[in-house]
């Protein structure tokens, strides 16, 4: 009964002290967060955009996939990437030149409200001509200005009259 | 009033949930005398558009099974495409996916240590936790490209190679968690009213760990020694030197929530070890098989693979017809096992506990819905 | 009108203010106590502790704001009170937000401010605090079970039982600092302590260092202050009486809790943290007309000894997890009540050993 009673109130006092002594613990190590030492002179989070501290695109690995960037000079057209594309977001329209080897690539759409940003096309293109940049700040207050348009663009009325003049041109030097 | 059952219901979205689900919980007074699960509120097919994309744009779907640590489910899909078309993945290629993962471990168990400490009420190792999250998303950065759906992994290896620079930052960031834990620990896992609050609550004992199928942290915290990367070794681990660390019961009893939380600060120190000699030893050679490419189409075939993902084992089952595209694809999710056992952990705990004991069972709606 | 005629008109304006009835000059220093240091404690408290407690988490804290975050406090309480309440307010919620206001309001005279703003120096002086926790216990409590919904319900008792657990040692440890008092004046309680900590009541003997902690802490369990939240704590998933309130509500609720905390300090720095008290030199200096000034001094030597206390306070909530409430009854009856008992009994031995021996 004796024993009870005294082991009853050492482990009531040992519980009080060992509160006290954690508590006091895990206040000591916030210590050094407060005063600013050695690792901790900096904080973690920022005011964005801090014109000090905030990533900027140069800042972010080389291998970053960001916003998307197609070079039309050097697209070919082939459409690769509409094909690989797991959210179907690339929208391409591409026709035969005048001069045979080229394409003229009259639309490229991507749409970034769909993209997921997976690097696949750019993978997949031979020419190089889509890259990622690292752009990351896209927010738009419409969904339409989130559609990226790369096309030359719709051949004109005389374009495609001269196109029809090379064809024409070259059938004639072959015969 | 205290003789007449009241009823709570909780979701689907609500703040001290996981994710959307919803929770009907039956109270005596204070405490839960019964509860229901209903989730499915996140299905989005994903095993469906796996069928329906070629095998480079089902990795992307895949990187969504479990956001946290994406890793993992393109790893295992990975293995079971790999199995069917018997492929040898390069030595260098499988180092690296050892790393990854092991990284996506530490950060997925980070972000439990975030949650855990956000629903008992310390603020203080919320941002600590996050703060050393961010190193380990920036290391995924420097290496795939993007911080959470990464993306990287391809039938027979890896996307690329390791960036200059990775090596050194991974060894820092692998110091650096020793020295982590460390301060968890003084500030966070012996502190008397973090004790208080999770010792001896909501126990799991080893027949609901062996009648429910539950297996990762939360099953070796009840004293279940069932690691997949011992049991079932994939990539190198089988040459890799570590433990699986086991409940031990420091707050009284094992398999409740204070041990679920110190295993998972153990797995993070032995994440390190090994990722520390496997960097020692990187072997030098192709980071993919050179005989795939994008366009390779998988030979027909089943297989099932298992990889240990930080919440516990998660498989995968393909069947593919020598198509372009898989015939079915079929995940074992971890989190299947943890959702059922909600309504046996929650029998007789305060209301004001129901929050700590969802949080400690590294619950994951997305990858339960699928 | 040029300017001299202007200061003459005030001057006499300010005569026949000194003419004016009593009452005239009570409401007048209400209304300045309320103006000039609740609201700026208020706000000054406000931003350091989100400050301190950023920088405990490595965060920045309210940074744009003002100069450095300094008028993020007072926006915050400008939004809220520009937001209209969700709902109709019911005749059961107006009655609790009355009785808010009426504690707010009746208590105000009874802190004391140093020897300036003293304005109820009765001998009852320091139970009248008291009665502001309970009435506000009661006020959270009638909130509660007037929701009728288990949320409510549920809050308002857990409120009251962690009320009750908190104010027995509360009691107590205010009986054992007026030990050896003739009354529970305040400023009998500023004459018996000095300027320096070894003067205070808290350090006189172990048993009154002990009470002040008692004290402090069943003040956390009363008021529910972080990290003794219990019943206000994790409003969503069990019920927190306030969160049905928006806007003007909230904001006047929120001064409220902090009203009632810094009340609390008030008080334990007044009993234990030797009051208002400056070096005995300051007061050889003074004549009359520089009294005022000195009252000035004194109190805001008080407030910095109360933001201190405060400040302590918020560090260690900002480091333990939060308890839930039968965790926090259980340490108040059975770890606060008995120590307060102790250093009640042991204090009181001590004093009769000292009047007895001469």
């Amino acid at each position: 009964m004796r024993l009870s009673i005294l082991s009853g109130i050492f482990s009531y006092f040992g519980s009080v002290t060992s509160s006290i002594v954690s508590l006091t613990g895990s206040c000591m190590t916030v210590i050094p967060y407060l005063l600013r030492l050695g690792d901790n002179s900096k904080e973690i989070t920022e005011g964005y955009p801090d014109p000090i501290s905030s990533k900027i695109a140069d800042d972010l690995p080389p291998r970053t996939r960001g916003f998307l960037f197609n070079n039309i000079d050097l697209c070919t057209g082939c459409e690769d990437c509409v094909r690989i594309c797991p959210s179907r977001c690339i929208r391409v329209e591409a026709e035969q030149a005048g001069n045979s080897s080229k394409m003229w690539v009259s639309r490229f759409d991507i749409d970034f409200s769909k993209c997921v940003f997976c690097g696949l096309c750019v993978e997949v293109c031979h020419s190089e001509s889509l890259v990622h940049t690292r752009q990351f700040e896209g927010a738009a207050y419409h969904l339409k200005e989130l559609t990226e348009h790369f096309g030359r663009g719709q051949v004109t009325f005389e374009q495609r009259e001269k196109w029809i003049l090379l064809r024409k041109m070259v059938e004639d030097d072959e015969e | 009033m205290s003789y007449e059952y009241s009823m709570l219901e909780l979701g689907p979205y609500h703040s001290s949930l996981p994710g959307p689900m919803r929770l009907r919980l039956n109270f005596d007074g204070e405490t839960v005398s019964s509860c229901q699960v209903e989730t499915g509120f996140l299905h989005r097919g994903l095993e469906k558009v796996c069928e329906l994309h070629y095998w480079p744009g089902a990795i992307v779907y895949i990187d969504h099974l479990d956001p946290e640590a994406a890793i993992f489910g393109e790893l295992v899909f990975c293995l079971a495409i790999e199995n069917i078309a018997e492929l040898i993945i390069p030595a260098r290629a499988r180092a690296i996916r050892i790393i990854l993962s092991e990284l996506a471990r530490i950060s997925s168990h980070l972000f439990y240590f975030v949650r855990v400490a956000k629903t008992v009420g310390s603020e203080t190792l919320v941002h600590y936790a996050l703060r050393d999250r961010e190193k380990i998303l920036d290391l995924f950065e420097l290496l795939t490209g993007a911080r959470f759906s990464i993306n990287f992994l391809r039938f027979g290896g890896v996307n690329a190679d390791v960036t200059e620079g990775f090596i050194e930052k991974v060894f820092e960031v692998c110091d650096l968690m020793q020295l982590r834990t460390k301060e968890y620990n003084d500030l966070f896992t012996f502190n008397r009213s973090f004790l208080k609050r999770t010792a001896c609550l909501a126990p799991l004992s080893m027949d609901q760990v062996l009648n429910f199928g539950i297996t990762g942290p939360n099953a070796r915290a009840s004293g279940f020694d069932f690691d997949v990367r011992k049991r079932f070794s994939y990539l190198a681990y089988d040459q890799v030197d570590f433990l699986v660390p086991l409940g031990l019961g420091q707050a009284g009893m094992i398999g409740d929530v204070h041990d679920r939380f110190t295993v998972r600060l153990r797995e993070i120190a032995q994440s390190s070890e090994i990722i520390k000699q496997i960097l020692d030893n990187l072997p030098d050679g192709d980071y993919i098989n050179p005989s795939v490419n994008l366009n390779s189409v998988i030979p027909p075939g089943e297989s099932y693979s298992r990889v240990e993902s930080s919440r516990g084992l998660l498989g995968c089952h393909v069947v593919s017809e020598g198509l372009a595209f898989l015939n079915r694809v079929q995940f074992r999710v971890p989190s299947m096992a943890n959702f059922e056992i909600i309504p046996h952990l929650l029998k007789k705990i305060h209301i004001e506990d129901v929050p700590i004991v969802l949080a400690s069972l590294d619950l994951s709606v997305a990858e339960r819905d699928r | 009108m040029d300017f001299r005629k202007i200061c003459i008109l005030i001057e006499q304006w300010v005569e026949k203010f000194n003419l004016a009835p009593k009452w005239v000059h009570l409401t007048f220093t209400l209304v300045a106590v309320y103006f000039f240091i609740l609201i700026p404690s208020g706000w000054f408290f406000s931003y350091l502790k989100r400050k301190i407690s950023a920088d405990f988490q490595a965060r920045v804290g309210p940074s744009t704001c003002g100069p450095s975050g300094l008028f993020q406090p007072m926006a915050d309480f400008l939004k809220l009170l520009q937001k209209e309440n969700r709902n109709e307010v019911s005749h059961t919620e107006t009655l609790w937000l009355s009785i808010y206001s009426m504690i707010f309001y009746s208590t105000m005279p009874v802190i004391p401010l140093g020897s300036l703003v003293l304005l109820v120096d009765t001998e009852i002086s320091a139970f009248i605090p008291f009665w502001a926790t309970l009435v506000l216990a009661l006020g959270t409590i009638l909130l509660g079970l007037s929701r009728g919904a288990i949320t409510g319900w549920y809050g308002g008792i857990r409120i009251a039982v962690q009320t009750l657990s908190g104010v027995f040692p509360a009691f107590i440890c205010l009986l054992c600092a007026g030990v050896g008092m003739k009354s529970f004046q305040w400023s009998l309680w500023a004459k018996s302590q000095g300027f320096f900590p070894w003067s205070w009541n808290f350090l006189s003997n172990p048993f009154e260092f002990v009470a002040f902690i008692v004290f402090v802490m069943s003040g956390l369990v009363i008021l529910a202050v972080s990290p003794l939240d219990g019943g206000f704590s994790m409003s969503d998933i069990h019920g927190n009486v306030s969160s049905f309130l928006h806007g003007r509500w909230l904001a006047l609720y929120q001064f409220c809790r902090f009203y009632v905390f810094f009340m609390w300090s008030v008080v334990a720095v007044v009993l234990f943290l030797g009051a208002w008290v400056l070096p005995s030199w300051v007061y050889t200096l003074a004549d009359g007309e520089h009294l005022k000034f000195i009252g000035i001094v004194e109190l805001l030597f008080l407030l910095i000894k109360v933001f201190f206390l405060m400040l302590v306070i918020v560090w260690i909530s900002c480091v333990t997890p939060v308890s839930r409430v039968d965790q926090i009854t259980n340490f108040s009856w059975k770890i606060l009540s008995p120590f307060a008992l102790v250093a009640l009994v042991g204090a009181s031995v001590l004093f009769s050993w000292k009047t007895v021996g001469r």
